[in-house]
């Protein structure tokens, strides 16, 4: 391992954290604007975050170890998934660090775990939160792995740092097909990261939530990690759809001013995704949740067709 | 020293075959005994299989010709020697566990019987693995098909136990007919029954010859639509043994269909087509089947039949690649197979037996009775999450590598130059994620229902945990599937293979303890330490009760409505009325219930042709001396004439 | 001067454009959106024509692509939105034989099938570039997908639509694989009759001299400009 991914691997988990909750209150904040209201301050996740930190945790009676351990294995996982991700700086691939299969299987491990935590209290809440998750979770897995499957067509690896340093090399799209992926890449956001019309982030609404009713029982510095891990997930696949559509400005080379300029952009280009989200978000009613599968069917021929006019045209 | 080794391990499976039927009193020092000879020779059949497979040769062992073309012969490979291993570790866990389990079973001496047939039943796989001709194959082919309905019938007075065995009995010699056919029509090809390579054989006898043999091993290994004596042979049977069929004996199918396939045949593009689209169908099939189950061993058998549809995958998948040209990615695609067959076996074994400690405690099978357990069986309860989350193909645990393996297959596949084969191994890509990740959904379930909130009876509620040796057992096997998982590409380049696009998991295990660390430290030091007690949250309720829980129904609800058109629920109601308007109710039945599809529309037809055939031939069947005697003499007669004619 | 491979992969993903809006038109539910998205399908006919103008330069590829913005683009959109505000049907939520998400799947099985079948039949034409093989393909495809809304639809408007969705398939095919020249006038000819299939239509609902269809959509409150009777 060179010094080179050593420090690779300090800035892009450091940055991740640091950025993460700024997305998160970015959305907030677009959603509350086309709804007419002021909404929190951008920064409010890191306030959340930070007296979350402070306050005791409660456990149930009948909560056991899967309980406790939940948040911090969740939190690991998904931390490990970030360094799969480069959000600025892409050095050489080491020890297969990258691999797409891994990276998703990462994901479901963070997952595996949360719902079991659901199921761990005995609380009604919890149990439809995990079922509703492992559900989707399932249907949603032949899109984003055929979706995974056409990035590795059309760069030729499956490794995502292969795949980000060749778009980083053409600065622009390396094929129109990209554009396709791009709109398949952003449902699966939408489904991972429990969004608006598979989800609600913002109710505890017994009737939409699916996310939030699994992460119910967590309260304290567990809640806070909960919350953080999700926060770092959405932005691991926000920075997944930039680097592969507007790579522009993501460093190959470790250098100070590289990586603060890609850093800015990221930023900004993040931004911008956010905003999209939040409007897209907004302007999506909350599908019923038996209506899902029939949208997921949708996304799936949608990635499936790419794949086949890839592979024949 | 190999070969002496690999022969004192038979004799001791055959010391634990005999002791236990030999002093037959009801004794626990006899049973211990016995299973103590089938650990001891499990370990020494262990040594020659690892020595083997690290490179030291094949072993051929002299052959045994009491009459002409009948021999039993033997030969250790590395094919042989892997799936050797495999039966060695399984089948010692199995017994270290089975020894304190079986001292809790009913029937007295009977388990004196249990415990010889077991030693038969391992000593019978060892042999059919270690066979050098199709003669010997077929001949310990049988044996372990008779020794596993002994073991089956176990408790032959419960009724649900004797249908499951005659299930199991017709199925299993279903696959030992077509098993006969296939290697009489190999026969017929080549005149030998050597396992050589078919070099000048007429292609309908090789075509015929395959299709024969594939559907008898794919009976045998339980691949969709002949599986159904899987969800019934494992509920009806011991843990342990269940333990052993779906670990080992399904696996020993799948050894066959690899030596065939390997040794015999030269494979076509179709057969790996053939093989690929019933392994996909069983994966998917199996996992949705297994969702829906609530019968605990049950949903094992079912997540058998996925993880062996996984392993038919691979194979196909080797087959297809194999024949596209690319001889790297097809090694790779078999390599998951072969990987896959090891770990399948180890968490599935691991499962059953914890399983069967989990039954043992609360007396029931159904996971709506169970719930609270890992408070009252904390061992047990870790040990059984390791499995699911080494069966939910989770990192850094073995299910995981294996799956990698296959997935990596699959994604290298791109440049596969058919752009229609192309199609097909992108469809079966997207149901195997499909399976994996159901999987996961299911085994979430398992643990989550078994093992989670509050017990839903009170047997469940009076649980205690197990004794020490019955933790043992599962206990290796656990650490088994760590260890393999986490050393997997290790593992792989000591075996001789590195493969340069495989993620060194160790790494990743590694950089997930070093982020747990972290994560643990920052949490641990940041934030208070106070932690307390108080109630789940119940919307205000005061008191919470098991009855208000997410129940194991309730958790696959989603995925059940979801792939009804699969389960194929009939709703049937039926209304009379008093008036001719029907408006008036008088009286109804309403039914719904699950449609057993392959039983009603594929085993059933089959059986009642059979039962229409037997029908007419029993009508020369009379029960009269004289028409016997009638029957001899024709006979003798017809032969005379025969000779006559012939000479 | 834009790179070919860069044309070819913009043709490519117009492709995806034309089969999302067929399996649209085939299981869609709101009519008003129907009508918009077959405008935007020949649209994407009329880009696709353009860009294969840059590929070739035969000029008959813009006369195709001008007459087919005129009409499907423009008149024939325009002529059903105008019908469409005048009845009260606004949804075609019935289907036969195929549920909307099967035909997401038989749609991709007939792409499938169809390219089978294309490939044995063009096997002895020797070597063939792939884009426009495919863009031949799908021509068909289009086609076939065309007639499942034909016969899976209940509405006559959603009929309509699937047979115009039909004759899109076969400009699609025309513009891949036929000798354009000839094309052209079979194309146009088909485009009269499609119009003029459509006038008919359009007199059966505008013209009041058929007293007789006027009274029907009345008694079943079907016409927008009658007062609500509660």
């Amino acid at each position: 391992m060179s010094l080179d991914f050593i420090i690779y691997l300090i800035i892009n988990t450091a940055f991740i954290l640091l950025i993460a909750p700024l997305f998160a209150g970015l959305i907030r904040k677009v959603k509350a604007w086309t709804q007419g209201r002021q909404g929190p301050p951008v920064l409010q996740q890191y306030y959340n975050l930070a007296k979350l930190f402070r306050k005791e945790i409660i456990y149930s009676p009948h909560a056991s170890w899967i309980m406790r351990a939940t948040p911090l294995v969740n939190m690991a996982a998904i931390m490990v998934a970030a360094l799969f991700v480069p959000l600025v700086f892409v050095p050489e691939p080491v020890g297969g660090i990258g691999n797409i299969i891994l990276f998703l299987y990462l994901l479901a491990l963070a997952r595996f775990f949360m719902a079991l935590a659901g199921l761990d209290a005995g609380s009604s809440f919890g149990g439809m939160g995990s079922s509703r998750e492992m559900s989707i979770a399932a249907i949603i897995e032949p899109t984003t792995i055929i979706v995974f499957a056409a990035l590795a067509i059309v760069f030729k690896s499956f490794n995502i740092f292969v795949m980000f340093a060749s778009s980083a090399a053409t600065g622009a799209l390396t094929t129109p097909t990209i554009i396709l992926i791009g709109i398949s890449l952003f449902i699966i956001l939408i489904v991972e990261t429990s969004r608006i019309p598979v989800d609600n982030p913002e109710t505890h609404l017994e009737l939409t939530m699916i996310h939030e009713g699994m992460i119910l029982e967590q309260t304290g510095r567990n809640l806070a990690l909960m919350e953080l891990s999700a926060a770092v997930k959405l932005t691991l696949l926000m920075a997944l759809m930039i680097n592969l559509i507007i790579p522009a400005g993501l460093a190959v080379t470790l250098t100070a001013a590289g990586i603060f300029i890609a850093a800015i952009l990221f930023i900004l280009k993040g931004s911008l995704l956010a905003v999209i989200i939040g409007l897209f978000e907004s302007s999506m009613a909350k599908k019923r949740f038996f209506q899902l599968p029939s949208l997921f069917a949708m996304a799936f021929f949608f990635s499936t067709l790419i794949i086949i006019i890839e592979v024949f045209a | 020293m190999i070969q002496e080794l690999f022969i004192a391990a038979l004799l001791f499976f055959g010391a634990g075959f005999v002791l236990p039927l030999a002093v037959r009193s009801d004794r626990r020092i006899v049973r211990t005994a016995s299973y103590a000879c089938t650990i001891l020779a499990s370990v020494l059949l262990g040594i020659p299989a690892i020595a083997v497979l690290l490179g030291s040769g094949t072993v051929i062992f002299p052959a045994y010709a009491p009459a002409g073309l009948f021999s039993i012969a033997f030969v250790i490979d590395r094919l042989a020697a892997f799936f050797l291993l495999l039966i060695a570790v399984v089948s010692a866990c199995v017994a270290l566990y089975a020894i304190e389990y079986s001292e809790h079973l009913d029937g007295g001496s009977r388990r004196n019987l249990l415990c010889g047939c077991t030693s038969l039943f391992i000593l019978a796989m060892v042999l059919v693995v270690a066979s050098a001709n199709t003669l010997s194959f077929f001949f310990f082919w049988e044996l372990m098909a008779a020794a596993s309905f002994f073991l089956v019938m176990y408790e032959y007075d419960q009724p649900a136990t004797s249908r499951a065995g005659i299930f199991y009995f017709i199925m299993t010699h279903l696959s030992t007919v077509f098993v006969m056919l296939g290697i009489i029509l190999l026969w017929l090809g080549s005149g030998s029954f050597a396992l050589d390579h078919l070099a000048d054989t007429p292609s309908y006898l090789a075509t015929g010859s395959f299709l024969a043999l594939f559907t008898g091993f794919a009976i045998k290994s339980g691949i969709i639509p002949f599986h159904k004596w899987l969800p019934y042979a494992h509920p009806a049977s011991p843990s342990p043994i269940s333990a052993l069929m779906s670990a080992v004996m399904l696996k020993v199918a799948v050894y066959g269909l690899l030596r065939f396939l390997l040794d015999v045949f030269s494979p076509e593009l179709w057969w790996g087509a053939l093989i690929l689209v019933f392994g996909t169908a069983s994966a998917v099939l199996g996992v949705i089947y297994a969702l829906k189950e609530h019968d605990l061993k049950a949903m094992l058998a079912y997540s058998s039949i996925e993880n062996i549809g996984i392993i038919f995958m691979g194979i196909g998948l080797y087959i297809v690649l194999g024949t596209a040209g690319l001889p790297f990615l097809a090694t790779i695609a078999l390599l998951g197979a072969l990987f896959h067959s090891l770990n399948h076996a180890l968490f599935k074994s691991l499962l059953f037996l914890t399983a069967g400690s989990v039954i043992h405690a609360t007396h029931t099978r159904d996971i709506e009775h169970m719930g609270g357990l890992v408070h009252r069986m904390p061992k047990t309860g870790a040990l059984f999450c390791t499995g699911a989350l080494a069966i939910a193909a989770l990192p850094p645990l073995n299910g995981f590598a294996s799956e990698l393996l296959l997935f990596i297959a699959f994604f290298e596949s791109v440049t596969v130059v058919e752009p229609l084969v192309k199609v097909f191994l992108f469809l079966c890509l997207a149901l195997f994620a499909l399976t994996s990740a159901l999987s996961a959904a299911c085994f979430v379930k398992a643990f989550g229902s078994v093992f989670l909130g509050m017990p839903r009876s009170p047997e469940s509620a009076g649980a205690h945990e197990v004794p020490a040796l019955m933790l043992a057992g599962p206990g290796i096997l656990a650490a088994a599937c760590v260890v393999l998982g986490l050393f997997a590409f290790q593992v792989l380049t000591i075996a001789g293979f590195t493969i340069p696009v495989m993620p060194d998991i160790f790494l990743i295990g590694l950089l997930l303890l070093m982020m747990l660390v972290l994560t643990y430290a920052v949490a641990f030091f940041a934030s208070p330490r106070t932690s307390r007690v108080s109630g789940t949250w119940g919307c205000g309720t005061h008191f919470q009760e098991a009855g208000t829980e997410y129940s194991g129904h309730g958790f696959s609800e989603p995925l059940d409505i979801i792939f009804s058109p699969l389960y194929r629920t009939r709703i049937r109601n039926e209304r009379t009325f008093f008036d001719e308007h029907g408006a008036i109710f008088k009286s109804g039945t309403a039914e719904i219930r699950l449609l057993r599809v392959f039983e009603e529309y594929l085993y059933l037809p089959v059986a009642r042709q059979f039962y229409r055939i037997a029908g007419a031939v029993a009508k020369i069947q009379n029960n009269c001396l004289d028409t016997y005697m009638l029957y001899v003499f024709v006979t003798i007669l017809t032969l005379l004439v025969f000779l006559g004619w012939s000479a | 001067m834009i790179e070919s491979a860069f044309v070819a992969g913009l043709v490519r993903v117009l492709f995806v454009c034309i089969i999302i809006t067929a399996v649209y038109i085939i299981s869609a539910r709101n009519l008003l959106s129907i009508v918009s998205v077959y405008a935007v399908q020949s649209l994407t006919l009329v880009v696709i024509a353009l860009l294969l103008y840059l590929l070739e330069g035969a000029p008959v590829l813009i006369a195709i692509a001008a007459i087919t913005f005129a009409s499907k683009v423009l008149i024939i959109p325009y002529f059903i939105a105008t019908i469409q505000e005048k009845i009260r049907i606004k949804r075609d939520i019935q289907f036969h034989f195929l549920s909307p998400t099967s035909s997401l799947f038989v749609s991709m099985g007939l792409m499938l099938l169809v390219y089978i079948v294309l490939e044995r039949v063009m096997a002895a034409t020797g070597d063939r570039d792939n884009l426009f093989f495919f863009g031949a393909v799908l021509g068909i495809s289009l086609m076939l997908m065309g007639m499942m809304v034909t016969f899976s639809r209940k509405r006559a408007l959603t009929k309509i639509l699937g047979f115009l969705s039909m004759e899109n398939g076969v400009l699609l095919f025309g513009l891949f694989v036929t000798e354009l020249p000839f094309i052209i006038e079979f194309l146009i000819v088909i485009d009269l009759i499609i119009l003029v299939l459509l006038t008919t239509i359009l007199t059966v609902g505008l013209d009041s001299t058929l007293e007789d269809y006027h009274k029907r959509l009345h008694r079943f409150h079907l016409w927008e400009d009658e007062v609500e009777v509660r």
